[in-house]
């Protein structure tokens, strides 16, 4: 047992090792949550303080420089961070659930749920995703809740297809069907069986969609529709554009940073998916 | 390319089904629109006054023209008659009936966001085709870094970064608006001063577009080279370069042909970030006013009108990949 | 002179870190008008084989060593333009998944006609097309089917389409890699048939490369029996089918259920094959051998041809045993 465990930890470090993809995206997130989570210890400033020196050159006091009410950039953008990954993580995992439940039942059941589920997909897929984001949230106002749930309840539709793929393919297997033959109940077979073995391609579509939702997120705080009362990366922007090109510092450190969290969760994606169609594969 | 008799059949089969698709979302978003206003929080009639103490008069004269005192069925029948008339209401902001100012507005995004889409495509194909066939490569590898990157960059950004390039450094390009205000230019003159001015925004799309268009290349071209039927022709005899010409490209074409009609279906709203950022007088420009000034009625109207589009683009790209691609036909 | 003389091929994969010996020093003639089945597991380097003489592997990571001779020329040392001569005019090939032998974007006839072209690049429309619709008629096929897409037909189908496509040029040899193995008994059967009588008719020799031991014994009259990349034993199939005498070939017949069609681990043999990517020091067997001697271990017992043609590569055969005993 010991034996095989640690065998396992051995294929999957080797699996990760010749994945460069997977490599370099699983490095960029220590950073990133090291970042996030102890980022605020290492912040010189409190990033709601407004300093007396306005639009301040990166300097020894502030290694990034000030914005034109006084606030340090790079205290604002340690705090940032876990308002970026808070809405890519809560987003993406509302659409991964919403996801893996109306794809499963659809691959799973078949029939005319499948079909109705089907071309509610078809449906959501032709809808302008990013307009009708922007849409609600210009309605229901841009509280940091109100646009993680509205990427996640537009962005599933992609995990639906995967997952309702999977399903299909799984419930023809044989471990299934005598599932079946032994008298589980269906439900119970999509909960314990299929939903477990679909999993994988959804968790790489999902570190795709984290990605997605940062940039969304992004997009709605340059329109002015950012929560006001977090810090993000997009709203430092916003606020530095009217500066640029002479304080060309305010926008370029918070764009930098957000490249490098999409980046992250683009590169952890590509590389499982890598994992999962070794077809593709250099050398092959 | 030609269709056999009993294909004609199956195509339109096809079509009908993606255009009974295609109305139910255009059904949908008219739906939608409609709901918001009356599910958002407040007065509804606020909403579309598009400020908070609206005159007496103006509440009396909305309440009557959209019938927010009548049955909630009612109020949808006259909102659809109105639309069907081409009536989007009137701009709070501007008090200009919303058609006219989404008119004036759709020439300039078209201009920019159908020319960037282009050379994106052009370029990115090139170079991802050109990237499979040297796969492993120190330029493949280069390519593929670099398409990771601008693929993780927000296009506003990038659009920032390159007025700071061009503007504070560079000096070459107008970051500015369509037209040089002192300019007055005419003829040839109007035209390159034109191009000037479209210049960094269709670069900035370019950019963001081409890593799209690289990596579909790419990956539907190594995909299609690793298919069995390669061997089968590989086996016969027949030169890499006619299986690579013939066979390689129309499967590999596929892919890319439907990204770029989902892309053409979503120009405006990718195009709209780009606009902001250079100030073009486009429909994102327009978008960016109607939001900080919450004027409902314009942004409805374009959210429409995108939706429609986008259900009108889609359902034309079903159709090509009906076409091109025999085997869509049959499900 | 054979048909086909392989002599001492051996092809190593090179990957990142490592060398894979996917197939080790196998010798074989396939006579004209023979035909000659190669059966192992999957990893026993069968279809390395095939794909080797056929060139097909990808020639950047692999490494050939030996000679195989067709009509006395050397695919292995043959410029890209005679070898593009002698493909498919020579030798054809029908591959394991027919669903996928032809492009799944063009007419089955217009693929048909391209590559008809590459060998007869000014043979007239008329004649090609009738070509063709003479060859899926001998394969049972309407002629529907010249305007028909892959999609369109079902694998049995386009298992005949790969077959016609394989005998347009009517080459002297034939590979069928897996070629009936996706295809259910009835069908797998019917198709097997009409392969014996068209190659009877047509003079063309076969090899079959397969895993399902019932399809070489009523197809071929020769059996190559390949484990790890090595030949263990070979013969005429009433020989070593009936009365195997290599242990590895004894395993497989008992693990193989034959009416049933249920595929179950060898039942006959524990254990699993042996990393290919570590040169052998003895038998590639003896790690799985109830006969194994301290010698199986140390040495690599050679292929003997033990009288009409039956060769065995085990030292207890050798040394005058017999695993029946």
């Amino acid at each position: 047992m010991e034996k095989k465990k640690k065998n396992t930890f051995k294929l999957i470090l080797n699996t990760i090792n010749n994945n460069i993809q997977l490599k370099i995206g699983l490095i960029f997130l220590a950073v990133l949550l090291f970042i996030a989570f102890f980022g605020p210890l290492f912040a010189p400033y409190n990033p709601y303080r407004l300093n007396d020196d306005l639009l301040m050159a990166p300097c020894k006091q502030y290694p990034l420089g000030t914005d034109s009410l006084g606030h340090d950039i790079l205290s604002q953008i340690l705090y940032g961070a876990s308002t970026s990954l808070k809405i890519g993580f809560i987003a993406a995992m509302i659409s991964a659930i919403i996801g893996v439940t109306l794809g499963g039942i659809a691959g799973f059941y078949g029939g005319w749920i499948d079909q109705l589920l089907n071309e509610v997909m078809n449906i959501f897929l032709m809808l302008p995703d990013f307009f009708l984001i922007l849409m609600i949230i210009a309605t229901f106002g841009s509280s940091m809740m109100n646009v993680m749930i509205v990427i996640g309840l537009t962005s599933w539709v992609g995990n639906a297809r995967l997952m309702r793929a999977q399903a299909k393919a799984i419930k023809e297997r044989t471990f299934i069907q005598s599932s079946f033959s032994m008298g589980e109940s269906k439900s119970s077979i999509l909960i314990h069986h299929v939903l477990p073995n679909g999993i994988f391609p959804i968790i790489a579509n999902t570190t795709m969609n984290i990605s997605g939702a940062i940039l969304t997120e992004a997009g709605l705080s340059f329109l002015g529709l950012g929560d006001p009362n977090v810090v993000s990366w997009g709203q430092i922007i916003t606020a530095g554009k009217a500066y640029l090109p002479k304080c060309w510092w305010i926008c370029t450190f918070p764009g930098l940073m957000t490249i490098f969290t999409v980046l992250t969760f683009f590169l952890i994606g590509e590389g499982l998916n890598r994992v999962l169609s070794p077809k593709m594969d250099a050398n092959k | 390319m030609y269709l056999l008799k009993a294909e004609v059949s199956q195509v339109r089969r096809f079509i009908l089904r993606r255009l009974f698709s295609g109305t139910i979302v255009v059904l949908f978003s008219v739906l939608f629109n409609f709901v918001i206003i009356r599910l958002a929080p407040g007065d509804p009639t606020r909403l579309l006054a598009g400020k908070d103490n609206p005159s007496q008069e103006m509440m009396q004269a909305l309440r009557a023209k959209y019938g927010l005192d009548k049955p909630i069925l009612e109020q949808f029948w006259i909102y659809a008659k109105q639309l069907l008339h081409g009536d989007f209401g009137y701009s709070y902001v501007s008090t200009a009936k919303v058609w006219d100012l989404i008119k004036t507005r759709i020439g300039p995004t078209l201009m920019i966001a159908f020319t960037g889409a282009v050379i994106g495509l052009l370029i990115g194909t090139l170079l991802g085709i050109f990237a499979a066939r040297k796969k492993g490569s120190k330029f493949d590898l280069f390519l593929c870094g670099i398409s990771y990157f601008f693929d993780s960059t927000p296009s506003f950004w990038l659009g920032l970064m390159m007025i700071l390039l061009f503007a504070s450094i560079l000096k070459w390009f107008p970051t500015y608006g369509m037209y040089s205000l002192r300019g007055n230019y005419t003829g040839i003159g109007k035209i390159l001063d034109l191009l000037k001015h479209m210049f960094l925004p269709v670069t900035t799309l370019v950019l963001i577009d081409i890593p799209y268009y690289f990596r579909i290349a790419r990956s539907s071209v190594l995909q299609t080279m690793s298919e069995d039927f390669i061997m089968t022709l590989r086996a016969t005899g027949m030169s890499e370069k006619k299986i690579f010409n013939k066979y390689v490209m129309r499967n590999a074409i596929i892919p890319t042909v439907t990204v770029f009609g989902i892309t053409l279906a979503y120009m405006i709203t990718g195009v709209s970030m780009i606009e902001i950022v250079y100030a073009w007088p486009g429909m994102g420009r327009l978008m960016l006013d109607s939001i900080t000034k919450r004027d409902y009625p314009t942004l409805s109207a374009i959210y429409l009108m995108l939706s429609i589009s986008v259900a009108v683009m889609t359902v034309v790209v079903d159709i090509i990949y009906a076409w091109i691609d025999p085997r869509i036909r049959v499900e | 002179m054979s048909l086909l003389d392989i002599r001492n091929v051996s092809i190593n994969y090179h990957t990142n870190d490592k060398t894979v010996y996917a197939v080790q020093d196998v010798s074989l003639t396939v006579e004209e008008e023979e035909s000659v089945g190669i059966v192992g597991e999957s990893g026993s380097g069968k279809s390395t084989l095939a794909m080797g003489i056929l060139r097909l592997l990808p020639e950047n990571i692999i490494e050939t060593s030996g000679e195989a001779l067709l009509n006395g020329e050397d695919i292995f040392s043959m410029d890209q333009e005679r070898l593009q001569e002698v493909r498919w005019t020579q030798m054809s090939v029908v591959f394991q998944k027919a669903m996928n032998a032809l492009s799944p974007v063009h007419r089955i006839g217009k693929q048909m006609e391209d590559i008809y072209r590459v060998h007869y690049p000014n043979e007239t429309k008329e004649k090609i097309t009738e070509r063709i619709y003479s060859l899926l008629k001998l394969v049972n096929l309407s002629e529907r089917v010249y305007m028909s897409y892959p999609h369109e037909l079902s694998g049995g189908m386009m298992q005949r389409v790969a077959i016609a496509l394989a005998l347009i040029f009517e080459p002297k040899l034939l590979i069928m890699d897996e070629a009936t193995t996706a295809l259910d008994v009835v069908t797998q059967t019917q198709i097997l048939n009409e392969i014996m009588n068209l190659e009877k008719n047509m003079k063309i020799a076969r090899i079959m490369i397969t895993h399902d031991m019932s399809v070489v014994a009523s197809t071929c009259k020769k059996v190559v029996v390949m484990y790890a990349g090595r030949v263990m034993e070979e013969g005429r199939v009433m020989d070593v089918l009936v009365n195997p005498r290599h242990p590895y070939t004894k395993g497989l017949l008992n693990s193989f259920p034959s009416f049933t069609g249920e595929k179950t681990n060898l039942k006959g043999i524990e254990g699993n094959l042996p990393d290919m990517s570590i040169y052998p020091t003895g038998c590639v067997f003896a790690d799985r051998c109830p006969f194994a001697k301290e010698r199986c271990h140390k040495e690599i017992p050679q292929l003997k041809d033990y009288g009409d043609n039956w060769k065995v590569a085990c030292f207890l055969k050798e040394e005058g045993g017999d695993i029946n005993e």
